[in-house]
């Protein structure tokens, strides 16, 4: 009994190699090309998240062409293994020790970085976070970090629903997965605009891990809790959103009328249910900000400063007709 | 009297009867929430069933499909940690395949006996490995568990891909007689495989080859054939699950379809009575188990938990239940509670 007990342990062992084996395949595919020690190329390690969604497909997408060779750049792209931080720091750490000449870091969770990050500051490599933030936000350990701002984003979704709703009405909040900046910072700009309006009653809030599955079946039983007295549906994002549509639609309700949802992001999908009146309110989160950080990218490997954190404009779509005026030249 | 505590005793022992128990108090603690939890509406104009109970049994389906593939898996002394794998690799082939046809219920059938082909073909490929090249069951799994995501994304070339389809959306989405497709799929498929394992001598024989496969294969019991069925079934009712995901909402979602729910299968498969080690399974075991995962999932959304004391409420269920299923533990409460009663005797007799 005690050596199959051993044994187990031992196969769990491997296991935990081989993931984080192929964790760090992703960044070593495409090596072959530098060690020929050319100065003129740049090596840019990208410690990504990986399929998540449309708006990351987008982004990363975005990143990788914008990187390009004839720009002058080897990009090295690692996608996290299904959203697993142990295979980002595995790849982060790949990149400090063949010491490329920058990274990007995409964090799937905030928290945990410290460590890493010194690292890449004892090897001199400068690290930019794209998108997510990390936990505590010591903005010694980086050097910028490029978004769109989360909390300015989630309090245009906030102002609209005081502005449309002034009566008042019972909202809930479909969160991502707990212990994400991004959640955190979503939260944050809700509930500080929401917070002044007395008459929007919070039911609650659960999370349904971006996904639309989970947040249809979540928000069924948030209707049924709740006899579906709930007029507002906060989604942080938008595949929560649909799926928190097809739970309306499900109960017998109409989404738009009886229940109005809001969403983040500004994917295709998310674009076309605003434009069929299923949503009710979609904020962009630009994910297309190559351009911004290629110059950013140039400036910190000129050697100057830039600032801690960098702003990326993003959109607001409130009505059927801007979502049909905008769906044609959509890129995600 | 001996016979009737010996009844109760051998109730006791079964660890299904705690999952009951289980499933009972937390719809306890939703009644008491809300005394209308249990009542179960009828809709006059659609013709259909809703409520809560509803839902459960709604949730429930892909979890007892996966559980029941286990179940039989583990009785061989084996284990599936693919299945969430092959879950979302049959969502991906259906939405890809249905997103480039029509929305004919032709198209669906079609695309459903594609894509459960491709879950038994996989599962075939861990019965292979475990069973001709003589494989640990954790390490053939365990490679598929990581290569299924894989195949998943380059299927949909790493997006998350929606369709539409009525027939398919039917199978997740629809009522016969007001009750869900879902859940009369999903017991027809229970009762078919537990006829099929235990009212012939195939259950026994699983078992055997889980007691001790040497034995087994000196008895004649076929190990090699019946470990690569078995593994396939599994795959194939893993399929089954991922179709029933991902129809309820016509989106595949490569990071997220059928994540980590090889463990919820384990659980309800040995929260069911089934143990690990193999040569004794119990497939309503794991219907129970089953129920009782999809029941607190519910729960904690009913009850309203915070997001982030979601799995410390459901680590403490399941610890419960598992203390309560322990032989142990019980027979060290009612040891305590004699000594108790001795002592207030002699305290009596002083």
């Amino acid at each position: 009994m005690r050596s199959n007990a051993r044994i187990a342990r031992a196969f769990a062992a491997a296991g935990a190699l081989t993931l984080a084996l192929t964790a760090c395949g992703g960044g070593d595919d495409d090596t072959s090309a530098s060690g020929d020690g050319g100065d003129e190329v740049v090596t840019v390690g990208f410690v990504a998240v990986g399929p998540e969604g449309g708006w990351r497909q987008a982004n990363e997408a975005n990143v990788q062409d914008t990187f390009t060779e004839e720009a002058g750049f080897e990009l090295k792209y690692a996608p996290a293994t299904n959203l697993d931080q142990r295979s980002q720091i595995d790849a982060f750490t790949s990149f400090v020790d063949e010491g490329v000449d920058v990274i990007l870091l995409s964090a799937t969770e905030g928290a945990g970085w410290e460590d890493s990050l010194r690292r890449a500051q004892e090897a001199e490599i400068p690290v930019i976070l794209v998108d997510r933030g990390i936990e505590p936000d010591d903005t010694d350990l980086y050097v910028t970090r490029i978004a769109p701002d989360n909390y300015e984003v989630s309090t245009s979704v906030a102002e609209w629903a005081v502005a449309a709703f002034p009566d008042g009405g019972n909202y809930f909040v479909l969160e991502g997965p707990a212990g994400v900046s991004v959640v955190n910072e979503r939260n944050q700009g809700w509930d500080d605009a929401v917070g002044s309006a007395a008459n929007l009653v919070k039911i609650g809030a659960q999370t349904a891990n971006w996904s639309t599955e989970e947040a249809k079946s979540v928000f069924e039983t948030v209707l049924r809790a709740n006899n579906n007295d709930i007029q507002i549906v906060f989604a942080q994002n938008d595949e929560m959103g649909l799926g928190a549509a097809i739970a309306v639609e499900e109960a017998g309700l109409t989404p738009g009328v009886d229940v109005q949802i809001a969403t983040i992001d500004g994917t295709k999908p998310a674009l076309e249910a605003l434009s069929e009146g299923r949503l009710s309110f979609v904020a962009e989160y630009n994910p297309l900000f190559g351009e911004t950080l290629l110059d950013v990218v140039g400036q910190v490997l000129d050697g100057e400063e830039v600032e801690p954190y960098i702003v990326v404009p993003s959109e607001t779509f409130d009505s059927p007709e801007a979502a049909t005026a905008a769906l044609p030249t959509r890129k995600y | 009297m001996r016979d009737v505590a010996a009844r109760r005793g051998a109730i006791m022992r079964n660890p299904a009867f705690w999952g009951v128990i289980a499933i009972a108090a937390l719809l306890a603690i939703n009644v008491i929430k809300d005394p209308s939890y249990l009542s179960i509406g009828y809709n006059g104009e659609t013709g259909r069933l809703s409520g809560n109970l509803v839902d459960i049994l709604r949730a429930a389906a892909p979890i007892l499909m996966i559980a029941v593939g286990m179940c039989l898996v583990v009785a061989t002394s084996g284990i599936d940690l693919s299945v969430g794998s092959i879950m979302v690799v049959a969502g991906a082939v259906s939405m890809e395949l249905l997103s480039g046809m029509d929305g004919s219920t032709g198209n669906a059938a079609l695309t459903l006996a594609v894509a459960l082909g491709i879950a038994t073909a996989l599962g075939a490929v861990n019965g292979i490995l475990v069973s001709v090249v003589g494989l640990q069951p954790f390490i053939s799994t365990l490679v598929m568990m990581l290569a299924g995501r894989g195949i998943a994304k380059v299927i949909t070339g790493g997006q998350n891909t929606t369709a539409d389809n009525d027939s398919f959306a039917w199978l997740a989405n629809g009522y016969v007689a007001g009750i869900p497709v879902v859940f009369l799929l999903a017991m027809a498929i229970v009762a078919l495989v537990w006829l099929l394992v235990r009212r012939s001598a195939l259950g026994l024989m699983l078992e055997a080859i889980g007691m001790d496969s040497r034995a087994s294969r000196l008895a004649g019991v076929k190990r090699r054939n019946l470990q690569l069925t078995v593994y396939s079934v599994s795959g194939l009712l893993a399929g089954v699950a991922g179709v029933f995901a991902t129809a309820s909402v016509m989106t595949v979602d490569v990071s997220r379809t059928g994540y980590q729910l090889e463990l919820d299968a384990i659980l309800a498969v040995v929260i069911g009575g089934t143990s690990l080690a193999g040569g004794k399974f119990s497939i309503g075991g794991a219907v129970i188990g089953g129920l009782l995962i999809a029941t607190l999932d519910k729960t904690v959304v009913f009850l309203g938990i915070p997001a982030s004391a979601t799995p410390a409420f459901k680590a403490i269920v399941i610890v419960v239940l598992c203390l309560l299923q322990s032989e142990r533990v019980r027979s060290l409460f009612r040891h305590r509670r004699a000594l108790r009663a001795q002592s207030q005797k002699e305290a009596v007799a002083a």
